[in-house]
């Protein structure tokens, strides 16, 4: 797939020009007050209704509102609108909104600017609202002048692929995986171990609901085998991906060779790694200092009454926030202290005469839990508080392991305890994916988990087109929620594949043949791979230009093209132009912010 | 809207979980009904001000989704509706009926521009502002619902509207008059009835009987009110008039000029009928005007009541009885209303009762007095036999004329009397003397009586109810007197109209519905068919005569009279007042004369400042208070008080539960105060002072507007605590608080935040990270309960509480303000639609997942999911992705079902 090259636009060689009339209808938004408490909103309207190509101008109270977008529509029914600029937030935020309200009404989306004046106007100045005022105003003359010279782009269908590669057979890939094939569509789920089940193949006893961790990982196993459309690849790992949006070339290593394959979306759903501590960090390396998942691994091989090396348990201490909350890993790991509560609950089912103390910070034993903690309380397991710079010590003597931490709820009273065990409450930390970070470009965040594009907006798309995210490789969570977002990404993917076709965005750079000289600086600039230089005769029959005999020229694939426009200014004859940001239009962006400044 | 009757999903609930689940089975090609039971899609998220912990704007995230939501062509969403039930099974599909609450605006014409909101004379607190400022009855929910339409809240009709037999529309008028618009509510009472002096004044005044306000301090002066709506118009320099219709060409007699009569004719000439009426007596306006004494009713205010109707050019022949019905119908008449009310006075038809001179009927009496022919009974004996309202008038006229002694003689004991207690109270307060309990055997005298003999008696009415007194014969007095005046009772003339009444039977017949007599072309209304009955009464009669008169002469099938809303319950009127101030009723003590000797009005008139205040009581019982000013407004005559509730039946595939949680009602924690401290509010309330479209455009202290200096927050306020049943976690108002936290600090940089908590539940991506901000930021955090809270006399709040840290001790600090961080409940609804039991609910009554593990969503009725909050407490991340689960497995169960295994 090529590009149509771009029509010489009228004026835009020639700046002395005047351009074509418009219709732009122009409005801008109070956001409630986000905005209009410091940018005079009226007053950026009046000074923009004198341009003669902006036929409306109006401010609404929520642009994005309902009512707002009706009468947006009505308007550009009404004035035949054929450009339109939002001044408001972010286009982060609602770009896709403004054109399809455009697209609604029957005018091209891409004929829509968003301007921000929000982030960068009235929360950047609020000591200043004269001064947002006249920045708000310039930023939507911009937009104006950017708009004054837009044109109706088309996206390209791309025919998806109906087929998704799961990668991480932990419960969140393999409950996806058979959430897409119940969906219809084909899956491939990867493991790079030699078995499918992560973490919680290896759990006992779970919370809430008390099933076996294993247990659950047979069902799920059983329920992928009885489904054709799953392949289970084990010990493989992803190692190349190419293609487009909805039909990207995936190659699986395996033990056996490789495989290439097509794929509409992906979903990584990766796991974590259980945090390690130090060695002597609260005493780890000191026989009887387990972490949890070395102490709920305990409970589940054995059965009676709790021993460790010989020894029968009768006093534990736990101790929280190991390896969260700390400055190596600040953040809360969530999933924690309603796993320890549990596990002390599963000791006291071994024998209610154990003893068990809780050092914690605070407890989040969030929604239903709750219910665990008062439990664990009625059957005896007593609670301490430290504060946060004041975390308890471990250390061993003859009698045992000693405990010693001031305790809050005490009035800040020194507590030993002897203990048996200390079991530190480890936390979840990031997996260790490098290769699939580089092959997948996953953005990762500050924390080592993978980012969401938006908590609420896009939960589990990543900025990486077709690549979603579920599970605690995106940041800790339990069972029930590692399972409930791999659902969640089953969702997101079949909203996109049902469809059966995937619109890309039209806003790529498209290179003026007759111009192009073939140097090649271009190709080296593309970060996707997808300009190549062709024989110029062959360019022609696509592009209808005439050929310079021998010459080769630049040919961009509009399904590869992702709009950076990396390649534009690095043409040495200005051959390249991106759709929707052509040179003219940044040019006259730049001359609308200008107006009025002397020199 | 869309009409199809099939859909894939129905999603219930349209919170931020619903819009979600929507959406993304649209997405996939499924159609999917979304029911909401709000006006407004989008649930609780589009009404907070930011969301944690990314700090965007609530707005921001919700309006895409709102309108993603509205606008996807999949997607079709009824708001205002409930889901009352679902049946059938996930292998044959699920038959849902759905109850659409009217919205009383035609959304297809509501242009959304607010007038009737501006028109609109009610104001209640506005739900989506957490109740901190009012909205109207007429309105559109928030700036950023969907649909952008207006409303008007109709829960019932008022009791006082819906007792008055006129069809006044008496909530309207006082409305009305607590807005300043007196010609407006002159207006309204008009569009039911011309009477309004009159009855203003005469009225028996049902609506106050019915007044909710009645069983706090006492009801509202509502007649009083109309008389001063009257008194207001009538006593503008140039009245405006009602104008009158091009003529219609039909043309009506009435006979009679009486309340059903005149209003009768009232009602037709303003639709274009050529009416004339038919009066006997030589003055128009029926017993008002012939019976009811002066000192009640000056006979200017009925003449003035009388004239609205001559305005609209009904002519009015005075004088002429008519006897000859056929004989109208020859003039012309297309047809003829009887409305002869009751003139004939009931006779006791005892000795000496025909004989003597000075035994008369007390009708007479009085209207001689009122056409201006007073007998004088300086120094007479004045004996009223009977014990009605017409009794009580007779005998307080008698006391005015100079009578020495009036004495009423009644059956009934004075607790039984049919005249009104307060009636009895004036006439004795006027030195009428009271014979209660006696029947009468006869009149003595010689060619005039001299006195009336009296029998005990022993019972008025018979075991079944029905009047029939018995006496004792051997108890006997005698009463000495110069008149007698008999006013035990009247009736209609029916001798006057034969073919309209049977033999024996007391009044005219007529249909009870329609009206309509034997004679297709005559009706009969009002006293003459009911006998004797109130002036609303009547003025009901004729309004209903005029309707299937108007219907009979446009070949309609007579039917369609008024059809109010069912009253509203009285007990939840008061339940939703939180508070209300104890307002003195207007003093309606009559300053009365132990000899009266003229027949000056005696109730004063309410000044205007009287008046305004009496509306201030109102409760505003049926909220709209049917005051017409929206319909006059409205641009796009989208109003139509006329809607009712429908009723639509769909087949579904596949169900989605999204009916979200209920916030905990903070004053079941009463050591808090909320509700009555008024600088104690939630954490919801908080959100609507942070909003972009705040109430008060700033945060302030409810209670006089300060700024606060001292914020606390008290966490857990009906989570963790089973003291009032909740032992759980409610999991968000942590994060919701420290989010707060961060804007007060921003909002108001001197402001001291303290946050009173157990444990900092920040668990969650970035979550730990936003508590440790608001903690860099300055809030502070004190770990203990917090044990009460008492209010000073400048409206600052002291907490006692617990300061772990700080040793333990008991503590207690001085705030400005107070915010409960309320948690969340589970949502009673969520398993109505289902049959007993089917939905199962977890022990804490959420939703149940049964395999959460595994299949998080899933329900006890497979095919039927549920997503957020409706199973637990959950965030708004939590909840969309809890609803991924549900779609997931929903669309699942649909794919089996279009490609069946």
């Amino acid at each position: 797939m090529t590009a149509a090259p771009l029509p010489p636009q009228e004026g835009a060689s020639d700046p002395g020009a005047t351009p074509s009339k418009r219709r732009i209808g122009v409005y801008v938004c109070h956001c409630g007050g986000n905005i209009s408490d410091y940018v005079d909103v009226e007053q950026v309207v009046a000074a923009v209704k004198a341009d003669a190509d902006v036929v409306v101008a109006r401010d609404a109270m929520f642009t994005c509102s309902d009512a707002t977008q009706q009468e947006i529509a009505q308007d550009i029914a009404e004035h035949q609108l054929d450009g339109m600029v939002v001044a408001s937030c972010s286009p982060k935020l609602h770009t896709l909104t403004f054109r399809s309200v455009a697209r609604r009404a029957g005018l091209n989306p891409y004929e829509y600017t968003q301007v921000n004046i929000r982030e960068q106007c009235s929360w950047t100045h609020t000591d200043d609202h004269d001064g947002a005022t006249r920045k708000a105003l310039r930023l939507v003359r911009a937009g104006v002048a950017r708009t004054r010279l837009t044109e109706p782009l088309e996206p390209t269908a791309v025919e998806t692929v109906p087929r998704v590669l799961v990668i991480g057979g932990g419960v969140a890939g393999m409950r996806a995986a058979v959430g897409l094939a119940d969906l219809g569509l084909e899956v491939v789920l990867v493991e790079r171990a030699p078995r499918l089940g992560g973490w919680v193949a290896r759990l006992g006893t779970t919370y809430p609901h008390g099933a076996d961790g294993g247990a659950l990982v047979l069902r799920l196993d059983r329920e992928i085998r009885r489904r054709e459309a799953i392949t289970v690849l084990t010990g493989a790992e992803l190692v190349a991906k190419s293609g487009t949006y909805g039909d990207y070339q995936v190659t699986i290593h395996t033990e056996a060779e490789p495989i290439t394959f097509s794929v509409g979306q992906i979903i990584v759903t990766t796991g974590f790694d259980s945090y390690e501590p130090a060695a002597g960090e609260f005493g780890y390396g000191i026989s009887g200092v387990l972490t949890l998942p070395e102490f709920t691994s305990l409970l589940k091989e054995s059965d009676g009454p709790i021993t460790h090396e010989g020894r029968p348990v009768r006093t534990i201490a736990y101790i929280y926030c190991v390896g969260s909350r700390s400055e190596e890993h600040p953040y809360c790991s969530r999933f924690c202290c309603s796993a320890a509560v549990h596990s002390a609950l599963l000791a006291a089912d071994r024998g209610e005469e154990i003893r068990q103390y809780h050092l914690y910070r605070d407890l989040r034993t969030y929604g239903k839990n709750e219910a665990i903690l008062t439990e664990s309380r009625r059957r005896g397991s007593l609670y301490l508080k430290f504060a946060d710079d004041q975390p308890p010590s471990v250390s061993h003597d003859g009698d045992g392991l000693r405990v010693t931490v001031r305790d809050q709820l005490t009035a800040g009273e020194e507590v030993t305890i002897t203990a048996d065990l200390v079991v530190l409450v480890t936390g979840m930390v990031a997996g260790k994916n490098p290769k699939l970070i580089g092959t997948l470009k996953l953005p990762v965040g500050r924390d080592g988990f993978f980012n969401e594009i938006h908590p609420k907006l896009r939960p589990v798309e990543t900025v990486v087109d077709g690549v979603l995210i579920a599970g605690t490789c995106q940041a800790p969570k339990t069972v029930a929620e590692s399972v409930a977002s791999g659902l969640a990404a089953v969702t997101q993917a079949a909203a996109v594949l049902k469809r059966g076709v995937a619109e890309l965005d039209p806003q790529v750079a498209v290179v003026n043949a007759s111009a192009c000289t073939g140097c090649g600086v271009c190709v080296d600039a593309c970060p996707f791979g997808a300009i190549t230089l062709v024989a110029a005769e062959g360019a022609s029959a696509e592009t209808g230009t005439a050929p310079v005999a021998g010459a080769r020229t630049a040919v961009i694939d509009v399904a590869g093209c992702k709009g950076c426009g990396g390649c534009a200014p690095v043409c040495t004859v200005d051959a390249i132009d991106l759709r929707g940001y052509t040179n003219a239009q940044v040019r006259a962006m730049i001359d609308g912010l200008l107006v009025g400044v002397a020199g | 809207m869309d009409t199809s009757t099939t859909y894939d999903a129905l999603v219930i609930g349209s919170g931020i979980g619903g819009m979600e689940a929507a959406i993304k089975l649209g997405d996939m090609g499924h159609s999917v009904l979304v029911v909401e039971k709000e006006p407004s899609i989008g649930g609780k998220m589009i009404l907070l001000s930011k969301v944690f912990p990314t700090l965007d704007c609530a707005s921001c995230i919700s309006t895409p989704k709102m309108a993603a939501t509205a606008h996807h062509p999949n997607v079709t969403v009824l708001t205002q509706s409930v889901v009352e039930s679902v049946r059938g099974d996930a292998e044959r599909g699920f038959q849902v009926t759905v109850r659409r609450s009217a919205r009383y605006v035609d959304e297809s014409l509501c242009t959304g521009c607010r007038l009737c909101e501006a028109a609109c004379t009610v104001a209640v607190p506005d739900q989506f502002n957490g109740e901190m400022v009012s909205r109207r009855a007429a309105y559109i929910p928030f700036p950023q619902a969907i649909p952008q339409k207006a409303l008007v809240e109709r829960p019932g009709t008022s009791p006082c509207t819906f007792g008055c037999p006129a069809g006044i529309k008496a909530h309207g008028y006082v409305s009305l008059v607590r807005s300043g618009k007196y010609e407006e509510a002159f207006g309204l009472v008009a569009e039911t009835t011309p009477l309004v002096g009159t009855l203003g004044r005469a009225c028996y005044a049902p609506c106050e009987t019915e007044c909710t306000r009645g069983s706090l301090e006492g009801p509202v002066a509502i007649r009083r009110l109309k008389r001063f709506i009257a008194d207001t118009h009538y006593a503008l320099p140039e009245p405006p008039r009602t104008e009158a219709p091009a003529p219609n060409g039909k043309r009506v007699a009435v006979v009679g000029s009486g309340p059903a009569g005149l209003t009768a004719a009232w009602q037709l000439a303003r639709q274009g009928y050529g009416v004339r009426i038919f009066e006997a007596a030589p003055a128009p306006g029926g017993a008002p005007r012939l019976s009811i004494p002066a000192y009640r009713l000056p006979a200017e205010v009925v003449e003035r009541d009388v004239a609205n109707v001559t305005d609209l050019g009904v002519e009015i022949v005075t004088g002429k009885r008519v006897d000859d019905l056929e004989e109208l119908r020859r003039q012309g008449f297309d047809t003829v209303l009887v409305a002869t009310g009751t003139p004939r006075p009931a006779r006791l038809r005892v000795p000496g009762e025909e004989e003597l001179g000075g035994v008369r009927a007390a009708l007479d009496f009085l209207r001689d007095i009122r056409l201006g022919q007073p007998p004088d009974l300086s120094g007479k004996v004045v004996a009223v036999i009977g014990g009605g309202n017409v009794a009580i008038d007779t005998a307080r006229s008698a006391r005015r004329l100079g009578a020495a002694a009036v004495h009423m003689v009644c059956l009934e004991r004075r607790g039984g009397m049919p005249a009104y207690a307060w009636e009895v109270g004036e006439a004795l307060d006027e030195g009428v003397e009271l014979h209660d309990g006696w029947g009468i055997a006869g009149f003595r005298g010689g060619a005039a009586v001299e006195a009336v003999e009296l029998k005990r008696c022993t019972a008025v009415f018979d075991e079944k109810g029905r009047f029939a007194p018995t006496y004792d014969e051997t108890t006997r007095d005698d009463l000495r007197c110069d008149l007698a005046l008999v006013a035990i009772g009247m009736g209609a003339d029916t001798a006057a109209f034969p073919l309209l009444s049977s033999a024996g039977a007391r009044g005219l017949q007529a249909d009870p519905i329609t009206l309509q007599t034997a004679l297709p072309w005559v009706f009969a209304a009002g006293d003459a068919v009911t006998g004797p009955k109130t002036i609303a009464e009547a003025v009901g009669h004729g309004r209903r005569a005029a309707h299937m008169i108007d219907r009979w002469l446009r070949d309609l099938p007579l039917a369609g009279f008024d059809a109010p809303l069912p009253v509203v319950d009285k007990a939840e009127v008061l339940a939703r007042q939180r508070s209300h101030s104890l307002r003195e009723p207007l003093d309606g003590t009559l300053r009365l004369v132990a000899s009266p000797t003229d027949f000056a009005e005696l109730e004063p008139a309410l000044t205007e400042s009287e008046a305004r205040q009496a509306t201030g009581r109102c409760l505003d019982c049926g909220v709209c208070s049917e005051c017409h000013q929206c319909l006059a407004a409205c641009p796009a005559d989208a109003i139509d008080l006329g809607m009712r509730p429908q009723q639509l039946e769909v087949e579904v595939s596949a169900v989605v539960v999204s009916t979200g949680y209920r916030l905990f009602p903070a004053d079941l924690k009463p050591q808090y105060g909320w509700g009555r401290f008024k600088n104690v509010i939630t954490g919801t309330q908080m959100e609507r002072l942070l909003a972009p479209t705040r109430p008060y455009n700033t945060v302030l202290r409810p209670g006089d507007g300060r700024v606060p200096e001292r914020v606390a927050y008290v966490m857990c306020t009906g989570s963790r605590d089973q003291t009032v049943g909740n032992p759980l976690c409610s999991k968000f108002c942590c994060m919701y608080s420290l989010k707060q936290n961060q804007l007060i600090m921003g909002a108001l940089p001197l402001a001291d935040v303290t946050v009173h908590y157990i444990d900092i539940r920040a668990a969650g991506k970035g979550y730990d990270e936003f508590f440790e901000q608001a903690r860099a930021m300055g809030t502070s955090f004190v770990k203990g309960r917090v044990a009460g809270i008492r209010e000073t006399a400048d409206g600052n709040l002291i907490l006692r509480y617990e300061d772990i840290d700080g040793g333990g001790v008991i503590a207690e600090a001085e705030y400005d303000l107070v915010v409960l961080a309320v948690g969340v409940q589970p949502n009673p609804e969520a398993a109505h639609p289902f049959a007993d039991g089917a939905l199962t609910l977890d022990e804490h009554g959420y939703v149940a997942e049964v395999d959460e593990d595994l299949n998080p969503g899933a329900t006890s009725i497979p095919g039927v999911f549920v997503a957020g909050a409706a199973s637990g407490a959950r965030d708004i991340p939590e909840s969309i992705l809890h609803s991924g689960a549900a779609v997931a497995q929903a669309a699942a169960q649909l794919e089996r079902r279009r490609v069946p295994v």
